[in-house]
């Protein structure tokens, strides 16, 4: 059997989950994006709040 | 009847300020001189292989300089609040969308009229040999081109990147009809008849353009006013 | 709740993988001609109808969101298109690296695999619209537009690509087992693509919320300005 055969049939399948995993990546890094520019955003708002009262 | 009145309203207002500054015209066949010069570095004009590929090399054309007069269409309403009023009138989004789509498809089908023997002439090539069915192909072919760039010029017409992203966003689009076109346009130009065969892509043509000018109408208002 | 959701379809997911790949690797055979390489299939087959399935439940979200004005469908839309993308891009470059073993060259302009190119490009697109624009409805709206055009193409593209290729004669790749694999060689394609669907369900469920997040990020701001 061409040994080359198993060689490509490894890296097809390395390529397909790699970008999956970068993708699942991507998207918790997004998360912790997020959730920092959510406390962000709470934190402004109390500050206000608290200032006007 | 008062709705197809209310969008030629709008052509002909489109229209009438277009012909008298000629800006767009100008740009779109400058444009498209140039890229016919810049297409004959590329190829040799005379050989075989080019007669294989006039049909491409035309829509190619067509679509480039098609995109500047598409821009132009919903970003010449920016300034003095245009589009905002163009909105709050009592027109329909759908008679907009066909007033402007009515309004760019003339100017299209403009350049593609002053192209064609220029390109004749550059290539050496004789395209008056099926005069008819060659101008239904650049009809139907100049009225998808008007149909998918208008909607797109409307979404694309206040984001910052607008010259960027109308092109790139319209040309996958426009794949299948321009792959009719120009399957229909290289055996016209060549002279031959056409085959059974190639009634498909008149077929897929029409197709794409009923489809698409009923999805655009329906759509048109949810994209305008929202 | 939703994170019980998603761990059940992590399990599910894991549980058909895990059954389907010791099948495609250990007890299936050699294919005549190309070996170990076709095996590829199991992989790059149901990335694609997983990305089409995507695809077809942005469409309707985007109907839905026209229809009802509910933001939700706006972020089930967006997740579920850049989940379709990332399956697209998964069949793309199986189908190219396969490519390369088989007839020596990354790409070829075979039907399908241009037809998944225009595809691609017609989504990533969308999405390069949908980062342009600012404002949450207005990014909604035309995003939902755009949505449908796209799939209206995809159904044309798909057709007019097949019709241009027959005319002009490219080197087929044969993707789909159709009338040229044999029984037992089918069922892993069928059964890799629900392990896809559910994982491409978990990512859509988790890119929802962050959508939804977003929006009420916006909202608070908003709201912290008015203060």
């Amino acid at each position: 059997m061409d040994p080359r055969n198993f060689t490509y049939l490894f890296y097809g399948l390395l390529a397909a989950w790699l970008i999956i995993f970068v993708y699942v990546l991507t998207i918790a890094a997004r998360e912790r994006k997020l959730q920092t520019e959510l406390d962000r955003v709470r934190r402004m708002i109390e500050e206000k709040e608290a200032s006007r009262r | 009847m008062r709705s197809l009145r209310a969008a030629w309203v709008v052509a002909g207002k489109d229209l009438r300020s277009e012909l008298r500054t000629k800006e767009t015209l100008n740009a779109s066949l400058s444009f498209a001189l140039v890229i016919l010069l810049l297409f004959s570095f590329i190829l040799d004009p005379d050989s075989q292989t080019v007669r294989a590929m006039t049909g491409g090399l035309l829509w190619l054309v067509f679509m480039f300089a098609g995109a500047l007069i598409l821009n132009r269409s919903f970003a010449r309403e920016l300034p003095n609040d245009c589009l905002e009023a163009l909105i709050a009138s009592p027109l329909s989004g759908a008679e907009l969308f066909l007033g402007k789509c009515a309004a760019n498809f003339v100017l299209l089908v403009l350049v593609e009229v002053i192209c064609l023997p220029v390109f004749g002439i550059f290539y050496n090539v004789r395209w008056m040999r099926q005069p008819g069915l060659l101008f239904v192909v650049l009809l139907l072919g100049a009225w998808a081109l008007t149909i998918i760039g208008t909607m797109f010029s409307a979404l694309t017409v206040n984001l910052r990147l607008r010259e960027l992203m109308l092109p790139t966003l319209i040309y996958p689009f426009l794949v299948p009809a321009l792959m009719a076109a120009i399957q229909l346009t290289n055996v016209l130009i060549g002279g031959d008849t056409l085959e059974k065969d190639d009634y498909i892509w008149f077929r897929v043509l029409a197709g794409f353009d009923l489809i698409f000018t009923l999805l655009g109408m329906a759509l048109a208002e949810s994209v305008f006013v929202g | 709740m939703r994170y019980k959701l998603i761990w059940l379809l992590a399990v599910a997911s894991a549980a058909l993988l895990a059954v389907q790949i010791p099948i495609i690797f250990f007890k299936l055979p050699d294919e005549l001609n190309q070996g170990m390489v076709y095996r590829i299939i199991y992989f790059h087959v149901p990335a694609a109808l997983t990305a089409f399935t995507c695809f077809f439940v942005a469409l309707i979200c985007s109907i839905g969101f026209l229809t009802t004005g509910n933001a939700r469908f706006d972020s089930v839309a967006a997740a579920s298109t850049e989940t379709g993308l990332a399956f697209a891009t998964v069949n793309l470059i199986t189908g190219s690296i396969w490519g390369r073993y088989a007839w020596g060259i990354w790409w070829t302009w075979d039907a399908r695999l241009t037809s998944m190119l225009v595809c691609w490009l017609l989504y990533a697109g969308y999405l390069m619209l949908r980062r342009a624009v600012e404002e949450p409805t207005q990014r909604a709206r035309l995003s939902a537009a755009v949505s449908i055009f796209a799939f209206a193409d995809v159904v044309i593209v798909w057709k007019s690509i097949e019709w241009w290729r027959t005319q002009h004669p490219q080197p087929v790749l044969s993707l789909r087992g159709g009338g040229g694999m044999a029984e037992g060689m089918q069922a892993p394609i069928y059964w890799d693509f629900l392990a896809f669907v559910l994982l491409s369900a978990i990512l859509i469920l988790i890119r929802m919320r962050q959508e939804n997040v977003r929006r009420e990020i916006d909202s608070l701001r908003r709201f912290a300005h008015a203060l």
